[in-house]
C-alpha cells in the first residue's frame, strides 16, 4: 500500500514537472501548444550535449531550460504571434512546428537512443520500503517547479503583467501591460519548461526524437481539467495521476495508461470547469 | 512521430562487376528506413549492399548482376502496402529479401501472393507466419527463448518468474511462448504484465514485481525507446533479479551504459562469434563502409546470408522462376557468419543460439552456445 | 453591386450555361474515372485506388473541420472502424455475401455508436471548440490501444491479413474508388451549398449567436459527426476490402493528423481541397519520400507551417486567388423576400410576458444580484439602467440561459425555464440581442436572417431557396434599415449600425415575445440612433412585444421608455415610470458621478 502511495505521489510529481510548462503557455494564451513534446525533446537533447561538453549535472537542468526557452522565443517570434486570432490554426502551426523540430534532431542526432548518465541511482529506504531515489528526488524537483513558478507570477512586475493578462487582456491593454511581450515571454517560459522538465526525466526515460509523445496527452488533458491555475494543475495531477497509478496496480497497466485521458475527458463534460473552483 | 508510408525510388544499383552486361536479377529490399525499424534498417541495408557487391564481383548469379531495390516500409502496414506494390509491380523484383516489422509483414503478405514472388524474411519474430511464398531464416521462440530460461532455471537457481511486455504482436507473442515453456521446466510465472508499445512509465508494474517474490525476469518490449526505459527505471529501482531480454540487441544495450550491464539475452548472432566466417564477414563490412558502418547485429546478418541463400537457390533452380527458386529454397544452405543455415524446416531453419551477457561496457560475452535449435513446428502442413 | 429591389421581385435562375458547364464537367470526370486505369501502369494505378479511399476520409474532416469548425484528429478513427469491422469479420466468419454485409453493417453502426458517445463528450451547450478537438485526439487513441490488447481477434500490433475479400480486377477498383469520392464529393458540395450547409458554416461563424436564434448547435454537429463518421468507416471498409490488410496505423491519430494536412494544405471548407491535398500528398510521397524519408517529413511540417501562416485557404485558395481576376465571379441566387403572417394569435395586453421572483446569482460570498424580481407585460417597453458592475449583464444572461443563475424563478411568456439552455428558451419566445452585433460575418445578409429562420423552416439538404420569409417586424427592420438593398452581400462588409440592425432583425426572425437588448445604441450615429428609437417604439407597439433594455444613455431611455427599472448592487433600487425614476434622487446621483461608485464585477 505504501508503495502504491509512493508510486501516486512521484507519478503527480512527474506529470506536474512535465505540464507545468503547457499549463502557463495555455492559462495566457489559450492555446494548446503542440510543440510541448518536442520541447521535451530539446530539453533532453541539450542535457545530452552539455553531458557531452562535460558539464556537471546541475548545470545540465539550467542549460536544458534555455535551449529550450530560446527554441520557444524562436518559435513565437516567427509563429504563434501570427495566430492568437485562430487558435485552433495555432494548434496546427504548433503541431507543424513539433514535426519539424523532431525531424531536425533526427537530422542531426539519429534516430537511435542517446544514453545520459544518470546522476543519482539506486535506491533509497522510506518507511520500510526500497524507493528509486530518483522518483523520490522528483517530488523536491516538483515542489521547486512550483514554487519558482508561483514566486515569478507573485512576486515579480511580470508575473504581476501576466496575471493582468490572463485575467482580463483587454484592461490589461488598457493599464499599459505590453501584452505581446508578456505572450513572448510566457511562450518562453513555457518551452523553456518543457525542456526542463525533458531534462528531468532522461534519468527515466530513453532519449530519442519521439520521447516527449508518450507524455503529450496526459500533459493536454491535466491543464485542461486544471483550467489554467498552478494549485488546481497540482490537484489534478495528485487526483488522476493517482488514479493511473491505481487502475495500473489493481486492475491493468494498460487501462492504467487510458485513465488519464478518458477521466480527464468526462470530468470536463460533466464539469466543464474541471478542477477549476472545485 | 508521423510515420509516413513511403517507398524508396532510389535504387542502388550495384554495378562493381564488369563484365556483366546481361539483365540484372533484382533483389526487393523493403524495410523500415523511417517508423519504429529506422535505428537498425541502415545497418540491413549495408549487410544487402555488401552481399550484392561480393556476388557481382565474382559474376553474379548465372552470369546475371544482381541489383538492389531499397524501399521504405515506414515500419508499417500502410507504407509496406506501398513498398510492396512498388519493389514487385513497378520495379518488377525477383525476390524481396528484407527485414521488416510482422505489421510490414503481414501486409506485405498478400501483394507477394499476387504478384507471385519469393519472399525471404530476415527478422526474428513470434513465428508461425506461413505462406508458400515465404521463407524465414532467423529465430522464433521456440529456439530464442529456452536458452535464457534453461540457464536460469540451472545457474540461477530461478524457480518464479515475472513476464514483463509491451502490448503487441511480438511482445505477447514471446511471452506466452516463455510462460508455456517456463511452466513446461517446473518453473513457476509469479506475474504477466503488459504495457502499451509507447508507454515509458513502467513504476505500477516494478513495483508489483518487487512485491510478487519473483527470482528472474524475462521481458519483450518493443526495441529501442520501451527498453531503455524499462532498463532505466528497473535499475532506479535497485531491481537486481536476473534479467532476460528477449527484446534488446548489442546497439541498444550499448546506449543504455551501465543500467545494461548483466542483462541476459539470446540471438543467433553477435558480434563476438569466434568464427573464420565471421571475422571474414565483419572484416569486409569494415571495409567498405568503414566510418559509416553501422553496428552488424541478428537483425542485419541474416539479411546478408538471406541474399546468398536465394544466389543457391537461383543456381540449383537453374533460372529465376519464381516457383522452380520457392522448391529450391528449402533444399540449399548457406555457410555464413552465423554458420550453415538451410531453410528446410517448414520454410524455417534450425539455428545456432548464443546466450550472452551484456557487460558494463556494452559489449555482450557470449556464456555458451546452443547448436541446432530446431525451430519448431511452424507451419505444419494442413491435413 | 447588386441592384436594389423591391418587394417580390423575380430572381433570376442559375444561368443554363453554369449547369451545361457543371454536367460536362462530371461528365470528364466520370469518363476519366473509367478510362484511367487503362492509360495508367499498375503501380500508379494501385498507389490512386488507396488514395481515393484515404480522400474520401479527408472529405469527412474537411467537412467537420473546414465547414463546421471543429478541428478533428479523429476521423481516423472511423475510418479505422470501418477497416477492422470488416477485417474481424471476414476473419472470423470467412467471406460470403452474409457476411461481407454484416461487415458493412457492422462498420457503419459501430461508426455512428463511436461517434454518437464521442459527440456527447465533445458538444454540449458552452463546449468549447479546443475541448472538442482535444476529445478527438483522445478517440483514436483508445481505439488503437484496444487493437493492441484485442490479442489474435484484432491482430494486436501485426494487423489482420490472409482473410479472403472481394475479388475485383484492378481497374474495376480503380473504377470503385474513384466514382465513390466523387459521389461523396458531389453529395458534399450539394449539402454545403444548401440551405442546410449555410447553417453549419453559421456554427462555424458563431455557435453563440446560432444557440441564442433556438439552433441546437451541439445537435447539429453530433449529428454532422455521426454521418461523416459513417461515410468515413465506409471509406476504411473499402480500403481494408482492396489491401486485404487492417493494421493499428489505419485508425492512428497520427493518420489523423495527416488527413488534417492534408486538408489544409489543399484549402479546408472546400472539398476540392480536400482531394487535392489527400490526393497530392499520397502519390508525393509515394514517389519522394522514399529516397528521402526524414527530409520528407521535414518539408511536410515546413508547408504545414507555412500554409497555416501565409495561405489560411491552402492551395485552392491560392488558385483562386489567382484567377480570380479571369474567372466571372459567380454569384448566387438573388433572393426574394416575402412576408409572413405571424401564425400565433396575439392575446390581450393584460397577458405577462416577462416574470422574474428572487433571482439571484452568487460567485461563492459574491453576490452579484440578489432578489430581483418583477414582471412585465406586453407591449413594454422596460429599460434596465445601473451604473457599470450594477449586474445588468447578468441579469440579462439569467433570463436567457437556465443555467445561468443561482437562485430563484424565471418564465418567459409563461413558461418557467428551469435549468435549460438558450435555444430551448428562445423557442418559448425569447429573443436576446448582444452588446456587440453579433452576427455571422462570413454569410449573407439574407443567409443570416434565414439562419434565424431555421426554427421555422427547417433548411433544405439539397437547394438554396431563394425565397426569404420573414415575419412583419423583421421585413420593417430590413426596409427602414437600408439593409434591403444589400441583401447578398456578405455581412462582413456592413457598417457597424448595419450589423446592429441585421442582428435586431435576424433576432425579430425568431417572432420572439420578449426581446432583450443590450445597450443597442452604443456607437451608433444619432440619425441611426433616432431611428432605432422609432424601431423599437414601433415593435412595442404595433407588434406587442414585451421589450427590455439595457442602456445607459438616459436621453434614449427617457424618450422610449414605458417604465424603468434601475439596478443597483445587484438588486432593484427603483422601479416605476419614467417620469418618477428618471428624476430620482438615486438616479441623478448615478448619472451625475457621483457617490454611487463600481462596486461590484459584472462578469
Amino acid at each position: 500500500m505504501l508503495i502504491v502511495a509512493l508510486d501516486a505521489v512521484t507519478t503527480a510529481a512527474l506529470l506536474l514537472i512535465i505540464s507545468s510548462g503547457l499549463l502557463i503557455v495555455f492559462g495566457v494564451m489559450k492555446i494548446i501548444n503542440f510543440a510541448h513534446a518536442a520541447f521535451i525533446t530539446v530539453g533532453a537533447y541539450a542535457a545530452l550535449v552539455g553531458a557531452r561538453l562535460g558539464l556537471p549535472w546541475v548545470l545540465l537542468v539550467p542549460v536544458a531550460f534555455a535551449a529550450g526557452a530560446a527554441c520557444g522565443a524562436l518559435a513565437e517570434v516567427t509563429i504563434v504571434r501570427r495566430l492568437y486570432q485562430r487558435p485552433l490554426d495555432a494548434i496546427l502551426a504548433t503541431w507543424g512546428l513539433g514535426i519539424v523540430i523532431g525531424q531536425i534532431v533526427t537530422l542531426i542526432f539519429g534516430r537511435e537512443v542517446q544514453f545520459v548518465q544518470a546522476p543519482i541511482t539506486g535506491t533509497i529506504e522510506l518507511l520500510g520500503v526500497d524507493y528509486s531515489a530518483y522518483r523520490i528526488a522528483m517530488i523536491g524537483a516538483a515542489l521547486v517547479v512550483a514554487l519558482v513558478f508561483s514566486a515569478l507570477l507573485n512576486g515579480t512586475r511580470l508575473g504581476l503583467s501576466t496575471r493582468a493578462v490572463i485575467m482580463n487582456e483587454m484592461l490589461a491593454q488598457g493599464l499599459g501591460v505590453d501584452s505581446a511581450r508578456v505572450r513572448l515571454v510566457t511562450f518562453a517560459i513555457g518551452s523553456g519548461l518543457a525542456a526542463l522538465s525533458g531534462a528531468l526525466i532522461t534519468p527515466l526515460s530513453s532519449v530519442d526524437p519521439n520521447m516527449g509523445v508518450p507524455w503529450l496527452i496526459s500533459a493536454f488533458m491535466l491543464v485542461m481539467v486544471s483550467g489554467g491555475s498552478l494549485l488546481t494543475l497540482a490537484v489534478s495531477s495528485l487526483v488522476l495521476g493517482g488514479l493511473q497509478v491505481i487502475v495500473s496496480t489493481f486492475v491493468n497497466p494498460i487501462l492504467g495508461g487510458l485513465t488519464i485521458a478518458i477521466c480527464a475527458a468526462v470530468v470536463l463534460r460533466v464539469r466543464p470547469e474541471g478542477f477549476a473552483r472545485a | 512521430m508521423t510515420s509516413r508510408a513511403l517507398l524508396a525510388s532510389f535504387a542502388f544499383v550495384a554495378a562493381t562487376g564488369s563484365a556483366l552486361a546481361a539483365d540484372p536479377i533484382r533483389i526487393g529490399v523493403p524495410v523500415g528506413l523511417s517508423g519504429a525499424n529506422s535505428v537498425v534498417a541502415p545497418s540491413v541495408v549495408q549487410s544487402a549492399e555488401l552481399a550484392v557487391e561480393e556476388i557481382n564481383a565474382k559474376g553474379g548469379i548465372l552470369g546475371r548482376p544482381l541489383a538492389l531495390d531499397v524501399a521504405d516500409d515506414g515500419s508499417g502496414a500502410a507504407g509496406a502496402q506501398k513498398a510492396f506494390d512498388a519493389l514487385i509491380f513497378q520495379k518488377k523484383v525477383n525476390v524481396l529479401i528484407s527485414m521488416e516489422t510482422s505489421a510490414a509483414r503481414n501486409a506485405g503478405l498478400p501483394i507477394v501472393a499476387r504478384g507471385k514472388t519469393p519472399y525471404i524474411y530476415t527478422s526474428f519474430y513470434e513465428g508461425k507466419s506461413c505462406s508458400p511464398y515465404l521463407y524465414v531464416n532467423a529465430w522464433v521462440p521456440e529456439q530464442q527463448v529456452p536458452p535464457i530460461v534453461d540457464y536460469f532455471n540451472k545457474e540461477k537457481k530461478a524457480k518464479q518468474y515475472f513476464l514483463i511486455g509491451s502490448d503487441y504482436a511480438f511482445g505477447r507473442g514471446m511471452l506466452s511462448f516463455t510462460k508455456a515453456y517456463i511452466e513446461k521446466t517446473g518453473g513457476k510465472v509469479v506475474g504477466e504484465e503488459y504495457l502499451p508499445m509507447d508507454g515509458s512509465d513502467w513504476t505500477s508494474i516494478i513495483s508489483k514485481l518487487k512485491a510478487s517474490g519473483a527470482d528472474a525476469i524475462v521481458t519483450s518490449t518493443a526495441g529501442g525507446a520501451p527498453n531503455v526505459t524499462l532498463t532505466k527505471q528497473l535499475r532506479a529501482a535497485g531491481v537486481s533479479l536476473p534479467y532476460g531480454n528477449l527484446a534488446v540487441d548489442e546497439g541498444t544495450a550499448k546506449s543504455m551504459g551501465a543500467d545494461a550491464a548483466d542483462i541476459y539475452i539470446s540471438a543467433s548472432y553477435v558480434t563476438g562469434i569466434d568464427s573464420a566466417a565471421n571475422k571474414k564477414f565483419l572484416a569486409a563490412m569494415g571495409k567498405k563502409f568503414g566510418a559509416d558502418l553501422k553496428t552488424p547485429n541478428d537483425l542485419s546478418v541474416p539479411e546478408y546470408e538471406g541474399v546468398y541463400a536465394y544466389k543457391a537457390a537461383v543456381e540449383k533452380a537453374g533460372g529465376t522462376d519464381p516457383q522452380k527458386v520457392l522448391a529450391a529454397l528449402s533444399e540449399v544452405s548457406v555457410d555464413g557468419p552465423r554458420g550453415t543455415i538451410k531453410m528446410d524446416k517448414q520454410r524455417h531453419a534450425p539455428l545456432t543460439m548464443y546466450l550472452g551477457q551484456v557487460q558494463a561496457d556494452g559489449g555482450v560475452k557470449v556464456i555458451q552456445s546452443f547448436p541446432n535449435v530446431d525451430p519448431g513446428a511452424q507451419c505444419p502442413p494442413k491435413s | 453591386m447588386p441592384e436594389a429591389r423591391q418587394l417580390g421581385q423575380a430572381a433570376a435562375p442559375i444561368g443554363i450555361p453554369t449547369r451545361l458547364w457543371m454536367a460536362a464537367l462530371a461528365l470528364l470526370i466520370v469518363g476519366g474515372i473509367l478510362a484511367a486505369p487503362l492509360l495508367l501502369d499498375t503501380y500508379i494505378v494501385n498507389i490512386l485506388i488507396r488514395a481515393f479511399f484515404v480522400a474520401i476520409a479527408a472529405v469527412t474532416v474537411d467537412i467537420v473541420w473546414g465547414y463546421c469548425g471543429t478541428l478533428t484528429f479523429g476521423q481516423s478513427a472511423f475510418f479505422g472502424i470501418g477497416v477492422y469491422a470488416l477485417a474481424i469479420i471476414f476473419t472470423e466468419y470467412g467471406f460470403g455475401p452474409w457476411q461481407a454485409l454484416l461487415a458493412i453493417a457492422t462498420a457503419i453502426v459501430a461508426a455512428a455508436v463511436v461517434a454518437a458517445l464521442t459527440g456527447w463528450l465533445s458538444f454540449y451547450p458552452g463546449s468549447s471548440p479546443l475541448y472538442a478537438s482535444i476529445v478527438s485526439l483522445v478517440v483514436p487513441i483508445v481505439l488503437v490501444q484496444l487493437v493492441y490488447s484485442g490479442g489474435t481477434f484484432t491482430g494486436s500490433s501485426s494487423g489482420l491479413v490472409g482473410f479472403e475479400s472481394f475479388d475485383l480486377e484492378l481497374e474495376n477498383w480503380f473504377r470503385l474508388a474513384g466514382l465513390s469520392l466523387a459521389a461523396v464529393a458531389v453529395v458534399t458540395l450539394i449539402i454545403m451549398r444548401s440551405d442546410t450547409g449555410r447553417l453549419l458554416k453559421a456554427l462555424r461563424d458563431n455557435d453563440e449567436r446560432c444557440t441564442y436564434l433556438g439552433v441546437d448547435t451541439s445537435r447539429y454537429r453530433i449529428v454532422v459527426l455521426v454521418l461523416t463518421a459513417i461515410v468515413a468507416s465506409l471509406a476504411g471498409f473499402g480500403y481494408a476490402a482492396f489491401g486485404g490488410v487492417a493494421a493499428p496505423e489505419n485508425a492512428s491519430f497520427t493518420f489523423g493528423t495527416r488527413l488534417i494536412i492534408m486538408v489544409a494544405l489543399g484549402g479546408r471548407g472546400t472539398v476540392i481541397g480536400a482531394i487535392v491535398g489527400a490526393l497530392s500528398i499520397e502519390v508525393s510521397s509515394a514517389y519522394l519520400s522514399g529516397s528521402l524519408p526524414y527530409v520528407w517529413e521535414l518539408i511536410i511540417g515546413i508547408a504545414l507551417i507555412a500554409v497555416i501562416l501565409a495561405f489560411p485557404d491552402g492551395l485552392v485558395g491560392v488558385i483562386k486567388q489567382l484567377t480570380h481576376g479571369i474567372q466571372p465571379f459567380e454569384r448566387g441566387p438573388i433572393t426574394r423576400l416575402r412576408p409572413i403572417e405571424t401564425a400565433a394569435v396575439k392575446s390581450t395586453d393584460s397577458e405577462i410576458a416577462l416574470e422574474l421572483k428572487e433571482v439571484g446569482k452568487h460567485f461563492g460570498s459574491l453576490s452579484v444580484l440578489d432578489g430581483v424580481e418583477f414582471v412585465a407585460k406586453r407591449s413594454e417597453l422596460l429599460s434596465l439602467v445601473g451604473p457599470n458592475g450594477a449586474g445588468k449583464t447578468t441579469l440579462i444572461r439569467c433570463l436567457s440561459d437556465g443555467r445561468e443563475r443561482s437562485t430563484g424563478f424565471v418564465a418567459i411568456a409563461g413558461h418557467a425555464i428551469d435549468r435549460q439552455p438558450p435555444n430551448r428558451i428562445v423557442e418559448f419566445g425569447l429573443g436576446r440581442k448582444f452588446q456587440a452585433a453579433s452576427i455571422f460575418e462570413a454569410l449573407t445578409v439574407a443567409e443570416c436572417l434565414r439562419v434565424a429562420r431555421t426554427h421555422r423552416a427547417r433548411p433544405s439538404l439539397v437547394s438554396t431557396s431563394i425565397d426569404l420569409e420573414l415575419p412583419p417586424a423583421a421585413i420593417s427592420v430590413v426596409e427602414r434599415s437600408g439593409l434591403l438593398e444589400r441583401l447578398d452581400e456578405e455581412a462582413r462588409r456592413l457598417s457597424h449600425g448595419l450589423k446592429q440592425a441585421l442582428e435586431l432583425a435576424m433576432v425579430l426572425s425568431l417572432e420572439p415575445e420578449v426581446l432583450l437588448l443590450d445597450e443597442p445604441t452604443a456607437g451608433l450615429t444619432r440619425a441611426e440612433r433616432q431611428a432605432f428609437a422609432d424601431i423599437l417604439t414601433s415593435l412595442a407597439s404595433r407588434d406587442r412585444l414585451c421589450i427590455l433594455l439595457v442602456e445607459h444613455d438616459l436621453d434614449f431611455v427617457r424618450e422610449i421608455s414605458s417604465r424603468i427599472i434601475v439596478l443597483h448592487q445587484g438588486r432593484i433600487a427603483l422601479d416605476g415610470s419614467v417620469d418618477a425614476v428618471a428624476n430620482s434622487a438615486l438616479v441623478r446621483e448615478i448619472y451625475t458621478g457621483q457617490q454611487a461608485g463600481d462596486d461590484g464585477k459584472e462578469s
